[in-house]
């Protein structure tokens, strides 16, 4: 951030008597481009009616029913049960793709096989494929009859579509292109010196794999699970599909705030959505914090 | 705290030359790569087949009367609508924000960048939910919006503003790190040599971002059109007149009527693979270009 | 034009890039802005262009007040330091872009731009290459297309920032040569900013030497080379040997040595003295005073390291006279002092 901090710098210049006009820059550097104030303006008022207003009344209605109000509408059984469906899963799923968005990307930088560039490109299908048509592909998948559903549940016996593994899955899909594309990149910046420099001090591949190359993707890593993670929690189109939606087991925090709406308790919905916004910022708060201090041990 | 959306694909992925030390035994790499591409193909490749499949279940009769049932159309209609309502405005926008936080130095710029991103780290169905606190028949200005005949949730101006909370940051976080890495050399030169601030901006400006401007536009279409959680929260799904895509498969897959509704699906899995193949060959063929938005 | 510098001062937060600087440009000649980074040069250049506006003082074009004015209204030619060139423009849209966004009333008809822009290409040798975009170019072509662009809109000032800075030595030298011609050709009132001495001393007319954001010295070549007006000048141009002293009536006594001395305004006491290693002579001698620690041929040019009593100093001359002398590393010698430059300590 610069500014011209120049509110007493005024008798600053050495020795030369010079008479200096009182600097025009409050709060910006001064540009000889045109258009400044007319762009922030209509930056700063399109982000405050779309984005910030709307938000704060998200506050105002939760704040309307008081501590005490607030705190039994987030606290009832249904709710903490959906707490629980929506963060446990996202953090399975999260975990999921850190493991295998890590193997991708790996198999995407490392190797060479032919159709890559289709693969590199299929990644990001989860971006662009609408919610909902995930949702229904899923859960037409992994219904009892479906084409994953049928020999799975004929050979093992297990449930996917309405359990508690089937949102998993769901949330598995919307997050692997966050692992992926963030570990990507640094893995392709990685220098391969250091590789060779553990190669030719005698170490294994495998050593070399745990202690050069691990530590150096590990930040990278964290935050793609973080991503995957906050996308997970906030999802609704992919999961509800394949959820069976049974409050207690399968019912998702979306869910239970979209629930809340129809039935016009919009304080209670009000609640919840502050109270899902709070926790995701608070763990978000953590994963940042523990990945600068990675990166901080890591730096180069 | 990013929970964003679209982080971007490499331009091009240079594999390290063969360097014998660098290298895993031919076994493993096979393990690794066959791992990788299973996995792929189970939880991305096979839900957009099924699509597909779903969809021509009965023939291409089912799927044609499917989608040109009334109520298709009209969601088709009214996505087209909202589309061409918000990503213009998102493009207006993240033009604009991009020019200012971009071209010059001011306070608060980082705060200003971080709450451009804040959409994309709040739930979508939050995103509906806070209009409906709002404009809502309960809302702050329910009543007086009554008052005054005007009718936002539930009807199309929530849709659009659902819409574009969700897919605001979309073109202005692909330009500020392009215009950012540009600088404002040509600008001052074009300045200097006497063109006026609309010329420069025209002339010298826009010829120099229109890929990542397209590119976000691209992606903020995509999203624009496939929401689903934001708007269905403010749609009221009425059939026919607040449907949109998404919406519209929805109600017919809850009705089991699976064929029609893996068909209109499918019209958005085709969009999802345009707008893939449209990304790919910008990166492929624009990369250095885009490349501000890589890290 | 004429342009008339009065008291400008600029300062960005805390640092003050201009201290008040007042400087007089000539109509029609070539001036240069030599000094370090962070001296001023460039913030100077850019507020006589109008990039940036100075927190007071006075600029005047042609005896007229200019500050006011926005860059498009001062018929200032400007060529930035990595050129600006709009890249996805040909070179001929570039040079032709100025004349291309003038208001409709005073726009010349397409026929005429493509001659101008024609006789310009022509004028920086670059004809062959109009259909070319910038980045098919070499550093070298890139820098005349600037020029061409600048000089399109008929400027009556031409401010060139680096000109040299981003090409390669080779490159560089022969550009140099072809620009000054260019200048003695149609003699248009140029500023150019250097941080090369060398550069500025073969291609201006007059240098101005700055220093944090100060003027130390204005002058020609010549003189601010031979007449260095502060230490600062002495130790920025060129190679000089640079030592503490102490004169008594012609006599530096330095250290445990004593040598004689060319002193102007009869500098006494503690002192600092400025040597150029030209101006340094060595006769050998065997019981002189000094001794040879070392001796570098560079090409033509010899240089000779010097101890007198433990201070080291740089003597140099070519390659034949060095031959003539017949001295040798280890060899004692006499110095002495063809010219220097005293300041009280």
């Amino acid at each position: 951030m610069v500014a011209a901090a120049d509110s007493d710098g005024a008798l600053a210049g050495k020795g030369g008597a010079v008479t200096v006009r009182a600097p025009v820059p409050l709060f910006r550097k001064p540009s000889i481009l045109p258009g400044f104030g007319l762009t922030l303006g209509f930056t700063l008022s399109y982000l405050g009616f779309i984005v910030l207003v709307p938000l704060a009344a998200l506050i105002v209605r939760s704040s309307g029913l008081g501590w005490s109000g607030f705190w039994s509408a987030v606290t009832t059984p249904r709710v903490l049960a959906a707490f629980e469906v929506s963060f446990g899963l996202s953090f399975a799923a999260a975990l999921t793709n850190a493991i295998f968005g890590f193997l991708v990307a790996w198999v995407l930088v490392r190797y060479d096989f032919p159709g890559k560039r289709l693969v590199d490109a299929l990644v990001d299908l989860p971006f662009a494929l609408p919610t909902a048509v995930a949702g229904i592909a899923l859960s037409a998948l992994y219904a009892p009859n479906g084409w994953l559903g049928k020999p799975l549940n004929e050979l093992f016996g297990m449930k996917v579509a309405f359990t508690p593994l089937g949102i998993a899955i769901a949330l598995t899909f919307i997050g692997l292109p966050f692992v992926v594309r963030t570990v990507q990149p640094i893995l392709q910046d990685l220098p391969a010196e250091e590789e060779e420099a553990a190669a030719s001090l005698g170490a294994s591949r495998f050593q070399t794999f745990c202690s050069v190359i691990l530590p150096a993707i590990l930040p990278a890593l964290v935050t793609g699970f973080a991503l995957s993670f906050a996308r997970g929690v906030g999802e609704y189109g992919s999961v509800i599909f394949i959820a069976g939606n049974m409050p207690g087991l399968t019912e998702i925090l979306p869910l239970l705030i979209v629930i809340k709406l129809e039935q016009y308790d919009y304080a209670g919905a009000a609640a919840v959505g502050t109270a899902m916004l709070g926790v995701s910022f608070v763990m978000l708060l953590i994963l940042n914090l523990l990945q600068q201090w990675m990166r901080s041990r890591h730096a180069r | 705290m990013p929970a964003d959306t679209s982080i971007t694909a490499p331009a091009s992925i240079p594999v390290p030359p063969g360097r014998s030390a660098l290298t895993e035994p031919t076994w493993v790499r096979a393990l690794l790569i066959g791992g990788a591409l299973l996995f792929l193909a189970l939880f991305l490749l096979l839900p957009l087949v099924a699509v597909f499949a779903e969809a021509l279940r009965r023939g291409f009769g089912a799927y044609w009367l499917a989608l040109t049932e009334p109520d298709a159309v009209a969601a088709i209609e009214l996505t087209l609508i909202v589309a061409a309502i918000s990503v213009p405005a998102n493009l207006l926008f993240g033009v604009a924000a991009s020019w200012c936080v971009a071209k010059f130095d001011f306070r608060g710029k980082n705060l200003l960048i971080t709450l451009i991103d804040l959409p994309f780290s709040v739930s979508p169905v939050i995103s509906g939910l806070i209009y409906v606190l709002l404009f809502g028949m309960n809302g702050l200005f329910g009543s007086y919006l009554r008052d005054m005949g005007v009718q936002i949730i539930f009807a199309v101006p929530g849709l659009v503003l659902a819409t574009i909370f969700v897919t605001f940051p979309f073109v202005a976080r692909e330009l500020i790190p392009l215009m950012q890495e540009q600088g404002s050399d040509e600008e001052e030169a074009a300045l200097v040599l006497g063109a006026s601030g609309w010329q420069t901006f025209w002339r010298v400006t826009i010829p120099n971002i229109k890929w990542g401007l397209l590119y976000g536009v691209l992606l903020c279409n995509a999203r624009a059109m496939g929401e689903f959680g934001a708007v269905s929260v403010v749609s009221g799904h009425i059939r026919g007149e607040t449907n949109t895509m998404p919406l519209h498969v929805e109600i017919l897959y809850n009705e089991y009527n699976f064929v029609a509704a893996f068909a209109v699906a499918s019209l958005l899995a085709m969009l999802a693979l345009v707008t893939l193949v449209v990304k790919t060959a910008l990166e492929w063929r624009f990369g250095d270009e885009l490349a501000a938005s890589r890290h | 034009m004429a342009i008339q510098v009065s008291g400008i001062t600029k300062r960005f937060n805390d640092f003050t890039a201009l201290d008040s600087v007042d400087l007089e440009v000539k109509s029609g000649e070539l001036l240069a802005l030599l000094g370090p980074s962070g001296s001023g040069k460039t913030t100077l250049l850019r507020i006589m262009a109008g990039l940036e506006s100075p927190d007071g003082g006075s600029l005047l074009l042609n005896g007229e007040e200019a500050l006011g004015l926005k860059p498009r209204d001062r018929q200032v030619g400007f060529v930035f330091q990595h050129y600006a060139l709009f890249r996805h423009m040909t070179v001929f849209d570039n040079v032709a872009f100025g004349l291309k966004v003038r208001p409709r009333g005073e726009r010349p008809g397409s026929a005429e731009i493509k001659r101008r822009v024609t006789e310009l290409l022509e004028l920086v040798q670059l004809s062959p290459f109009a259909g070319r975009y910038p980045a098919q170019l070499s550093g070298g072509q890139r820098q005349r297309v600037a020029l061409a662009r600048a000089l399109a809109i008929e400027p009556k000032v031409l401010l060139l920032d680096e000109p040299f800075g981003a090409l390669d030595a080779k490159v560089r030298k022969e550009l140099r040569r072809w620009l000054r011609k260019l200048h003695d050709d149609i003699h248009i009132t140029s500023v150019f900013v250097t941080h090369d001495q060398e550069e500025a001393l073969e291609l201006a007319d007059r240098v101005v030497v700055m220093n944090q954001g100060r003027i130390e010295q204005i002058g020609t070549p010549a003189e601010v080379y031979d007449h260095p007006a502060s230490a600062f000048v002495y130790e920025f141009l060129g190679q000089v040997n640079r030592f503490d002293c102490t004169v008594e009536g012609g006599i530096a006594h330095v250290g445990g040595g004593a040598l004689a001395i060319p002193t102007q305004g009869g500098v006494q006491g503690p002192a600092v003295a400025y040597v150029r290693p030209h101006d340094l002579g060595v006769t050998p001698a065997s019981a002189g005073p000094a001794r040879i620690s070392g001796i570098h041929v560079v090409g033509p040019d010899a240089r000779i390291d010097i101890d007198l009593a433990g201070l080291s100093l740089e003597a140099e001359m070519d390659r034949e006279r060095l031959a003539t002398l017949g001295i040798a590393a280890g060899d004692r010698c006499a110095i002495h002092i063809d010219r220097a430059r005293v300041f009280a300590r």
